[in-house]
């Protein structure tokens, strides 16, 4: 199978280098799969009206499993020359021998990849750096005359990524895909004589006409400015909104929990509640690698699996957990794996990962959601996610950044320096109403406005 | 790792377009990793990547390429490819020192890596997780990470400074799980060392995996902290992640360049208490952080950053120190690897002890809480305002410690934070972590004795 686009990368052949990994295994009584990538990279900073920086790469790398007995070997090295590769083929045999025999380790079968649009703009590679350099003083330009308030940036920021993955296999798999991401972000300062608050904003896509910058410096100016003359506020239940960023870094903590993983962590938290309603009857959570204008699309995964649409919540009830081959194994019964196996670069070994993972459902216009939310707190930024929160425990503790929401639904006197504090079942089941502004940010979580029940903010 | 006539040839053709000073990092690295989950070996990996950045500085304006091809050829391409960025810039008047050293060669222990050796570090793992298993009956789930990282490190600057290095660093990380009528709590343990798997000889692995599950099992055993304003006691070790969040990113230099500290200004100026002296000290021997020549070949230094309450010094790397005119980098330089340009970072920040005994600076608290762990954190430095989750705490009620606390969090502002701690004890403790600044992550440690801090926000539940 092959999903062969016009390369937006001068590669040379890495699939004939998987293959030849493949063919050097032989058809012995073990499993061997190679995956390679190839990877250039420019990253452009504009401050003060100058450009700071640029960075620019071109990398690549291999990345060796076998799978001998149920034991699992592996080996990555940046040495693509023929020896390189064969001495990844070695050193993973090698480490296989170290290891013990566990269920689940195989390799996936050859499937049919379905037809996959581009995601491989060939115009990004064209792109001048002097042109990126244009681009990122225009949003710094953009940011610092919007706001008499708002007169620095921290940074504004430009990067690209144009990246061709290859998988072959010993199970036939043979399968390659090109794609180009770009984002454009600022960080405003906004100051006053007393204090000065950061506002992020972002946009991203494919190629440099989907990158709408006014937006990106907006979005930044109005998130710093907002933020303007907060205070600690008094300990108290009270409503709270998570804007579209917030949700998006809700759902990076909680999705490790939705994925099914060979540790079974997952069990502790909703392992056992397939079936159940886990969530506000409401509301419904879908991972999508096939949506085009999420990050995370691509035809097929890190383990050569086709990718697919997977219900995870379905009308606030827990349907599915994602799956790669080794824990829909270990899942037994029908579980297939949901293409969901995923790389955190060629250096890993494969894991449970979303791609594009949204809530959806009926959605509330955003103006009628704020008041429905009157008396409450619009958390705008969440600080220490990643150590505040637990997805065995489900334990939810994070410092946070907001504006209280008045009666009527408008925005009141910020708020800093305060946290709030729930488990992560309890705000999946308090959700109330979500906002009809889903858009996705990094790392392939959807924002969009959430309304939630009361959580406790502590303050004085 | 390179030929000496390429290293030239590529400096020379990173500046070839206006650059002021070019500069080739050049790593080597192999990695090896073991992780067993449930008494059984689950993965053994390895890992090895090459790879060079090359980068160009004219004023305050630095471009910076990197490939893991090491041909002349591709270097030469790595170079013009910085060099093009430079393109028309005009330079800030800055005044760059040479930097670094014209020959650093004193190589940090290295590991070892053939065969036999990967087998003794599944044999440190197995001891590890089976001593987390003899801590009771309420243990589920024992996961062990034994990982390993040498890097052999070749710098050289078109100013004639050239440093090269080898440093080795592991770390024995324990995740336990423990239930207890349906009630799941979660401990992890993760100390660091400088060396391969002989640098463990002095520590017993059988450490790691008992704490974690001890603790673990403890914490079956609590209650959800109350929310709100109140006393809090940071243990010895425990109190440096709040150092490290609250102080010590603020007085990396870069942010003094971006004009976003909450400490630009403050040079010479009563910041803490006369009790609080605090150091960076990337010398601190065998560390985790610790190293003897920074990632732009400047030696590493002990920099003092407040002496006595008074904020006396910043940490920089080469860029920043010549836009702040200061007369050398502080040799803070760091970087993840090849593929990232340096930025000034902390290593081992260290707070000197004071004269209190622990115990009594419990004993003068009516109403607090003991914080006898933290784990990660976050900061905003622009604005100071800090978090950072508590992994096992107590409650202080009448100057002795009660119910144990689980799921706190602490949230404040740095300065203010700073500035009210009223007791510091004659204890020390040094805990090892990573830190993931701009994305860039690197080996970190902290060293404190307990603190006591007059008020902080608790994040709980009401």
């Amino acid at each position: 199978m092959t999903a062969r686009r016009n390369s937006p990368v001068h590669d040379g052949n890495l699939l004939a280098l998987c293959q030849s990994v493949i063919e050097a295994a032989g058809l012995g009584h073990e499993d061997v799969e190679a995956y390679a990538v190839h990877e250039v990279k420019t990253s452009v900073w504009a401050r003060d009206g100058a450009p700071a920086a640029v960075t620019s790469s071109d990398s690549w790398g291999l990345a060796v499993r076998v799978m001998s007995g149920g034991r699992l070997g592996f080996m990555s090295t940046s040495d693509l020359s023929s020896k390189g590769a064969l001495s990844a083929l070695a050193r993973a045999r090698h480490n296989a021998a170290l290891a013990d025999s566990r269920q689940g380790h195989l390799l996936p079968e050859a499937q049919p990849v379905p037809a996959f649009p581009s995601i491989a703009a060939d115009g990004l590679a064209r792109t001048s750096l002097e042109k990126k350099l244009e681009l990122v003083l225009d949003l710094e330009h953009h940011a610092t005359t919007l706001d008499p308030r708002a007169r620095r940036v921290k940074a504004a920021a430009y990067a690209d990524r144009l990246c061709h993955t290859v998988i072959a296999s010993t199970k036939g798999i043979s399968a390659e895909y090109f794609r180009t991401d770009c984002v454009m972000s600022v960080t405003t300062l906004a100051s006053t004589k007393d204090e000065t608050q950061t506002g992020f904003g972002v946009v991203m896509g494919r190629d440099i006409p989907d990158l709408d910058l006014v937006r990106c410096a907006h979005e930044s100016v109005r998130r710093a400015t907002r933020l303007l003359g907060g205070r600690r506020p008094s300990t108290r239940r009270v409503p709270v909104v998570f804007d579209p960023h917030v949700t998006a870094q809700l759902l990076t903590v909680l999705s490790p929990a939705l994925a099914a993983n060979g540790a079974s962590r997952h069990r502790w938290l909703f392992g056992r509640r397939v079936g159940e309603a886990v969530a506000a009857a409401r509301v419904s959570l879908v991972d999508d690698a096939r949506l085009l204008d999420g990050p995370g699309a691509r035809p097929f995964d890190d383990e050569g699996v086709p990718t697919q649409r997977t219900p995870i919540i379905t009308d606030g009830v827990l349907t599915s957990f994602l799956h790669s081959t080794r824990t829909a194994s270990l899942a037994g019964g029908t579980q297939r794996s949901t293409g969901s196996a995923s790389r955190h670069g060629y250096g890993s070994v494969p894991e449970v990962a979303a791609s594009n993972l949204f809530f959806h459902g009926e959605t509330t216009p955003l103006d009628r959601l704020m008041a429905l939310a009157g008396g409450g707190l619009y958390v705008q930024e969440l600080w220490g996610v990643q150590s505040g929160t637990s997805v065995v425990t489900g334990e939810f503790s994070v410092a946070v950044t907001g504006v209280r929401i008045a009666a009527d639904g408008s925005f009141g006197e910020p708020v800093r320096a305060t946290t709030v504090s729930s488990t992560l079942p309890a705000m999946l089941e308090s959700i109330v109403a979500l906002s009809d502004d889903r858009r996705f940010l990094a790392d392939g979580h959807a924002g969009t406005t959430l309304l939630l029940g009361p959580m406790t903010v502590a303050g004085t | 790792m390179l030929a000496e006539n390429d290293v030239q040839t590529v400096l020379a053709a990173a500046v070839a377009r206006g650059g002021e000073w070019s500069e080739i990092y050049a790593e080597s690295r192999s990695s090896a990793d073991v992780e067993l989950n449930n008494r059984r070996v689950d993965k053994v990996t390895d890992a090895t990547s090459v790879g060079v950045g090359i980068r160009v500085v004219r004023g305050a304006f630095q471009s910076y390429a990197y490939t893991n091809r090491l041909s002349r050829e591709s270097l030469l391409e790595t170079a013009r490819t910085a060099a093009a960025a430079m393109n028309g810039r005009v330079a800030t008047a800055v005044t760059y020192s040479s930097g670094g050293t014209r020959s650093h060669r004193k190589p940090m222990r290295a590991g070892q890596d053939d065969l036999g050796v990967q087998a003794s570090r599944v044999d440190v793992a197995r001891i590890a997780e089976a001593a987390a298993w003899e801590q009771g009956c309420h243990i589920r789930q024992v996961r062990i990470s034994y990982g390993e990282v040498s890097q052999r490190v070749f710098i050289a600057n078109s100013a004639g400074a050239v440093a090269d290095m080898e440093r080795t660093r592991t770390r024995l990380v324990a995740r336990v799980l423990a239930e207890s009528d349906g009630l799941v709590q979660t401990a992890l343990e993760a100390p660091g060392f400088g060396g391969g798997v002989n640098a463990l000889a002095g520590y017993d692995p059988a450490t790691v995996g008992r704490e974690a599950a001890s603790r673990a099992t403890r914490l079956l055993d609590s209650v959800s902290p109350p929310a709100g304003n109140m006393i809090v006691v940071l243990s010895a070790g425990g109190g440096g992640a709040f150092l490290h969040e609250a102080c010590g990113h603020g007085l990396e230099a870069d942010s003094f360049v971006k004009r976003t500290s909450v400490y630009s200004g403050s040079r010479g100026m009563a910041v803490a208490p006369t009790q609080v002296t605090l150091v960076d000290d990337p010398g601190l021997e065998g560390g985790w952080a610790s190293y003897a020549v920074d990632d732009e070949s400047t030696p590493s230094a002990r920099t003092v950053l407040i002496e006595r309450g008074t904020q006396v010094g910043q940490l920089s790397d080469r860029i920043s120190a010549a836009l702040l005119r200061l007369p050398a980098s502080s040799g803070n330089g760091r970087r993840q690897s090849y593929a990232h340009a340096p930025q000034p970072r902390m290593s081992n920040l260290l707070m000197a002890p004071g004269d209190a005994d622990p115990a009594e600076i419990i004993k003068d608290v009516k109403r607090g809480l003991f914080a006898a762990g933290l784990s990660g954190g976050e900061v905003n430095p622009t604005t100071g305002d800090f978090v950072f989750a508590v992994t096992e705490a107590y409650l202080i009620e009448d100057g002795f410690l009660t119910k144990r606390v689980r799921g706190a969090s602490l949230a404040g502002n740095g300065p203010s934070a700073l500035a009210s701690i009223d007791a510091v004890g004659n204890d020390f403790a040094v805990k090892q972590g990573v830190c993931g600044k701009d994305g860039q992550w690197v080996p970190v440690a902290f060293g404190t004795p307990t603190l006591r801090i007059a008020g902080m926000t608790v994040g709980g539940r009401v």
